[in-house]
């Protein structure tokens, strides 16, 4: 039920104020994201957007729409700040992380604007903890350029196999390589580790997969393209970062790399673990965008997305 | 070699892979005509665990007999580059369709398939040593003793002894089989000791051709047990004197596993050992066996010994030196305390102080200095071991009687 208005200011004086009834509709979500102490808020009219970056490689947002919250109310067109995302965190679930059936935390999150502490009351069972955060001046989220007609390739999957495949992704491996092809392995996902290297192949037909869109190849530094020229004689070229659409005319073979280090792409697992299908996109750059959609414990749909940069050390094969 | 392993069986060729990951870090895979033999060596050379497959286990099974041996496959491969393939049986079974291996098509790698539910594929390309394989030559048909059980019979002994328990002592004669925690004797007092009898009746098969208690490491014998549970396959031990070695195995129409463990040897034929391996035929010493480190021969300057646990000896033997402390068996022989054994020998225990002082830590099985199993490489550089396996254990018997002999004349130690 909502929280009376126990603030010193009348809610005129806030510039947001966001209630729910379930906090784990918001808690749940941010522990995705929550590799990093810091997070930078942005409410706009639609929503809520939380991001969490990594020394500039890696960018994970969650997207809590208006319509989740039972009331959204925002003085401004858009609002900032930057808190530490561990001890909200710590705030938001200050009544423990069990679920008792009928039971559930409320929320009432209030700002007043820019120096002010960000304001938490939280209630359950008639009982009522006020938490004030300091809160910090807003960073410059990375903007990666990540535009949907710069994205090259696109699959979405679901859920379930994918999570298979990153529990078992053998973590001796520095970086994950992402291979997306119109021409087999389609979708391949690679470690090099100690013991030798592994592939997971998910075909372009298989049920798991609800979208395969790769209908360009796409080259991403220091690759060797191998041209069939007069009858079996190869030539070899190592070129980098120049697309080679029009080789197909010469029966060449490109096959799109794409490696991530790993310890970036790990936090993104929690991600998955909450979401029911997820996007794998790359873009002309060899840019990486992990899109999940995840459902909360009401149903309501909500985002989370993780960019990640591709990994500068690539050697050659 | 290239083969296909299908369905339910991919599930069993996982479990096989956790039992012998028990044993050792590192496992052989041996294309043989007949089969896959997938073999482990513990550190040591004090077990061996093998699981032959045959080829009913596979879909397809294909090995080229004519290419050079390279071709043939034979590899060693860290056990924990190939367990995460098989980690969770249940996920296995409920979403893998079929493993492909194959080995010879490159020198460094074998590449293991498999082919998920989906569509999804999983190729790992595994790097692996050469090497040449190693194999137990054990003549289960010499053992006088042979023991059938069902799987359950000897899952529900061992469950008995909490994980950490290193070794067990399995004592037979006619009437009882007994199994009992094994620990050195200092500790006998904070250890918890737990034992257990069987009526002979209990066992499919039961044979005693001699009284015998023999000490092994159970941990290692654990993974095969759970095997022959999950398949409900009964277990066969063969064993004989303590000092050489005992194998339990299991077979099917489609698998034979075996895991060879060596045994402690007991004080009477430690005292014929020389350090370093014997010459003297007599001596069980190319037997596997596990001899401590202070040798109890009259070369070695002797070093207070910790000794061997407590044992029944068999109803034959001759009667020895009234012990100071006698433990009361359950078995009803006659039996000696380590403190006996050393009076006996005209060893003297030193005082606390001074026997702690000198003792080294023998406790640990790790300083037990060990006889290595009896192994015939593929390429093997000792010609006649088989004999030399037969000699000694046509001279198990004798070896007794020649131990009682030089044991009345041995002469008392001094004191380091």
């Amino acid at each position: 039920m909502p929280l009376s208005t126990q603030s010193d200011q009348g809610d005129g004086q806030y510039v947001l104020v966001a209630s729910l009834d379930n906090v784990r509709n918001l808690s749940n979500i941010l522990k995705a994201i929550a590799f990093k102490d810091h997070a930078l808020f942005n409410a706009t009219p639609n929503g809520l957007k939380v991001t969490v970056e990594d020394s500039k490689c890696l960018q994970a947002n969650a997207f809590i729409q208006s319509e989740i919250f039972q009331e959204f109310t925002i003085q401004e067109d858009s609002v900032s700040f930057q808190v530490n995302l561990t001890v909200l965190l710590d705030c938001l679930t200050i009544f423990g992380g069990s679920t008792v059936p009928g039971v559930t935390t409320a929320l009432r999150l209030c700002y007043n604007g820019y120096g002010y502490p960000l304001k938490l009351f939280l209630e359950e069972g008639g009982v009522v903890t006020v938490c004030k955060i300091n809160t910090q001046e807003p960073e410059e989220p990375i903007d990666f350029e990540f535009c949907s007609t710069n994205v090259t390739n696109k699959v979405i999957l679901q859920s379930d196999s994918l999570r298979e495949a990153f529990s078992e992704l053998d973590m001796t491996s520095e970086v994950l390589q992402i291979t997306m092809s119109p021409s087999q392995p389609y979708f391949r996902l690679s470690t090099f580790g100690n013991s030798g290297n592994a592939h997971y192949d998910y075909p372009k037909d298989s049920d798991m997969m609800e979208l395969f869109q790769c209908t360009k190849t796409q080259t991403n530094r220091s690759v060797t393209h191998f041209f069939l020229i007069n009858k079996g004689r190869f030539f070899c070229h190592q070129s980098s970062n120049y697309n080679h659409n029009h080789l197909h005319g010469f029966n060449s073979t490109v096959i799109p790399l794409s490696r991530y280090k790993m310890s970036l792409l790990k936090p993104s697992t929690k991600a998955l673990a909450l979401s029911c299908k997820v996007s794998v996109r790359t873009d002309s750059q060899g840019f990486l965008s992990l899109q999940y959609l995840v459902r909360n414990d009401d149903g309501q749909i909500c985002f989370v997305e993780y960019y990640c940069c591709p990994d500068e050390d690539v050697e050659e094969e | 070699m290239k083969c296909v392993i299908e369905g339910s069986n991919v599930k069993v060729f996982g479990k096989a892979i956790h039992a012998l990951s028990r044993i050792s870090d590192e496992m052989w895979l041996d294309p043989l005509e007949k089969g896959l033999a997938v073999r482990s060596v513990g550190p040591a050379h004090s077990s061996y665990g093998c699981f032959l497959f045959t080829r009913l286990f596979f879909q397809l099974y294909s090995l080229n007999i004519s290419s050079p041996q390279a071709a043939l496959g034979r590899c060693k491969l860290p056990v924990k580059s190939v367990l995460p393939l098989f980690r969770c049986s249940a996920s296995i079974e409920r979403s893998v369709d079929s493993c492909k291996i194959s080995t010879g098509l490159s020198d460094t790698q074998v590449t293991f398939q498999l082919f998920c539910k989906h569509g999804i594929t999983k190729t790992y390309n595994l790097g692996f040593q050469e090497h040449d394989v190693l194999q137990a030559v054990f003549p289960a048909h010499l053992c006088p003793n042979v023991l059938k059980a069902q799987p359950s019979l000897l899952g529900d002994m061992v469950i008995h002894f909490p994980a950490s328990q290193e070794e067990v002592t399995l004592s037979v004669c006619p009437k009882r089989v007994t199994m009992r925690n094994y620990c050195e004797e200092r500790d006998q007092i904070k250890v918890m000791s737990t034992e257990m009898s069987l009526h002979p009746e209990e066992f499919d098969y039961f044979h005693v051709g001699v009284d015998s208690d023999i000490t092994f490491c159970l941990k290692e014998l654990r993974g095969l047990l759970s095997f022959a549970e999950s398949h409900g396959l009964p277990v066969y031990v063969h064993f004989g004197h303590p000092g050489q070695p005992v194998r339990f195995s299991v077979e099917n129409m489609v698998l034979e596993a075996s895991v060879v463990l060596a045994t402690q040897t007991d004080s009477e034929s430690e005292v014929s050992v020389q350090p370093g391996g014997s010459e003297d035929p007599a001596a069980p010493s190319v037997c596997l066996s596990v001899e401590r480190s202070q040798s109890w021969s009259p070369c070695m300057p002797p070093s207070v010994c910790t000794g061997g646990g407590v044992e029944s000896r068999p109803q034959d033997a001759p009667p020895t030196a009234p012990p100071e402390e006698q433990v009361p068996s359950s078995q009803g022989s006659p039996v000696l305390s380590r403190p006996g054994n050393l009076e006996y020998f005209g060893l003297h225990v030193a005082t606390d102080s001074g026997a702690h002082a000198a003792e080294p830590e023998s406790a640990d099985p790790a300083t037990f200095r060990l006889h290595s199993l009896l192994f015939g490489a593929v390429s093997s550089p000792w010609p006649n071991e088989g004999d030399v396996l037969h000699t000694s254990l046509a001279c198990a018997s004798d070896t007794e009687e020649d131990n009682m002999e030089e044991r009345s004349s041995a002469t008392p130690m001094p004191i380091y």
